[in-house]
């Protein structure tokens, strides 16, 4: 066999579609087996045009006069498998007249992977998405129940450090007969009388850069001057037992059900770590909770309470009217104030009642 | 947490291979080929590649109400039903999936007939 038909022979079983085009005319003067097999037998007069109508001849001629070479992509159905070939116009001459060679590759696979990956990427995107609200949710779930640096040390470290903080101020915050509340109405507007005070009281102890720990029931703990410290904590605790106050006030002349709160405030030392290893929270506990909880049940209701040390720090706006020396627990004694907002201080903080 | 198959198998590199060539067996077939006559290329391999994931436990899911609603306008038989899932079963084969995973894979498939055979 010669060289030319071993390489005719190539040429015609190669997987690979190959033709040779009249330039002049764009009818066919050679193709192979594969290109039959892809595009049908073409007749002697066809044109290419005929057999790839969506060809675009006028770009053809003008890649192939330009640089010699045009490329484009055809799809087609296979019985009912669309085939994707690419299609690959190089210009020749034949004994000086001008043809082209037609280089057809199979590239269905690779548009079908394309497919497929589109699609599992969406799928990936959208889960990452989901994945990434649902991780949301969890941080804000978190940041309720601690402070935004412990729950930065927790998500890195997954314990937190128990850390003292000295000085901080508390507030502590009861209602008057809330058993009795308890008793008269349907638990679901307890709770959400509740849910409504402690969210506002939440968003006035925030403006004064109070921190709100925990609620048991009807007690209501914020500190001030922790995580971070703040030179002012005892005036940003007063300030806020002041507006909760007047919130309530307020809620009361336009609400079925009166609530009537008693408020302790003190100063000292707490202790804030996350405690538990299942059902954790975020807590505070120390000299400054227990003595706020203890002046706190001396104070009369919708008043603030508090001792000598916390009262002489906000002086300068508050009076206080003392009500004796009181037992503190733990064979503790000391005298408990009653502290007003001083009026006319009141004008610049918008305290006046 | 549990591994999903699509997870023992080799996750999508490897599960990729299988939808494929699951492709290439439906178009094939002359039972369950036709359905897909009319089908842009693009949305079969889409269905194709969300189908092996979500029955490998891969990363898309469907409601019952979902997959119903996809096949109402089909007019699906029990023996295309049956086709489909000898198909499924000897390409899980053929890419090395164990007997009892099959078996998993083409039970819960099966969970889904009376959603989708008229």
């Amino acid at each position: 066999m010669s060289i030319e038909a071993i390489n005719e022979q190539l040429l015609r079983a190669i997987g690979v579609g190959v033709a040779l085009l009249d330039l002049e005319e764009l009818t066919f003067r050679f193709h192979n087996d594969t290109f039959s097999d892809w595009f049908g037998e073409p007749d002697p007069q066809a044109r290419l045009t005929d057999i790839f109508s969506a060809l675009d001849a006028a770009a053809l001629h003008a890649g192939l006069n330009d640089g010699g070479r045009y490329t484009t992509e055809t799809s087609f159905k296979l019985r009912r498998r669309t085939m994707t070939v690419a299609m690959d116009f190089n210009r020749a001459l034949d004994g000086g007249q001008r043809i082209a060679v037609l280089v057809c590759q199979n590239i269905t696979r690779i548009k079908e992977l394309e497919s497929m990956i589109d699609s599992y990427s969406m799928m990936v995107e959208r889960n990452t998405r989901e994945i990434k609200r649902e991780k949301e949710q969890v941080e804000k779930l978190l940041l309720n129940m601690m402070p935004r640096s412990v729950y930065e040390e927790y998500k890195t470290f997954g314990v937190v450090t128990p850390r003292l903080y000295d000085p901080v101020s508390v507030l502590t915050l009861d209602f008057s007969d809330f058993a009795g509340l308890v008793a008269t109405l349907d638990p679901g507007v307890i709770v959400s009388e509740l849910n409504d005070i402690y969210s506002a009281f939440d968003r006035i102890g925030e403006q004064f850069g109070c921190e709100r720990i925990k609620t048991i029931g009807d007690a209501y703990i914020t500190v001030s001057g922790m995580p971070d410290a703040a030179p002012d904590h005892a005036m940003s605790v007063a300030n806020a037992a002041v507006r909760f106050l007047r919130y309530l006030k307020q809620r009361n002349d336009s609400h079925p059900v009166k609530w009537q709160c008693r408020i302790g405030i003190s100063t000292g030392a707490v202790i804030g770590s996350v405690v538990g290893v299942q059902k954790y929270i975020y807590d505070v506990f120390g000299p400054a909770v227990t003595r706020a909880v203890r002046i706190r049940a001396h104070a009369e209701p919708m008043t603030i309470s508090a001792d000598t040390t916390i009262a002489e720090m906000i002086e300068a706006k508050f009076s206080r009217e003392s009500l004796g020396t009181k037992d503190l627990g733990g064979g503790e004694e000391g005298e408990i104030f009653r502290m007003d907002v001083i009026a006319e201080q009141n004008s610049g903080y918008g305290l006046a009642q | 947490m549990e591994q999903t198959l699509f997870q023992k198998y080799g996750g999508f590199s490897k599960v990729s291979r299988i939808v494929l060539d699951l492709y290439d067996r439906l178009l094939d077939d002359d039972e369950v080929g036709p359905f897909f006559d009319e089908v842009d290329m693009a949305r079969i391999v889409d269905h194709q590649t969300k189908f092996v994931s979500s029955l490998l436990g891969g990363p898309a899911s469907y409601t019952d109400d979902q997959i119903a609603k996809m096949h109402r306008h089909l007019a699906i038989h029990t023996r295309h039903f049956d086709s489909l899932a000898t198909i499924l079963a000897e390409t899980l084969a053929d890419h090395g999936m164990e007997p009892d995973d099959i078996e998993a894979v083409v039970k819960a498939f099966d969970q889904r007939r009376n959603l989708v055979v008229d």
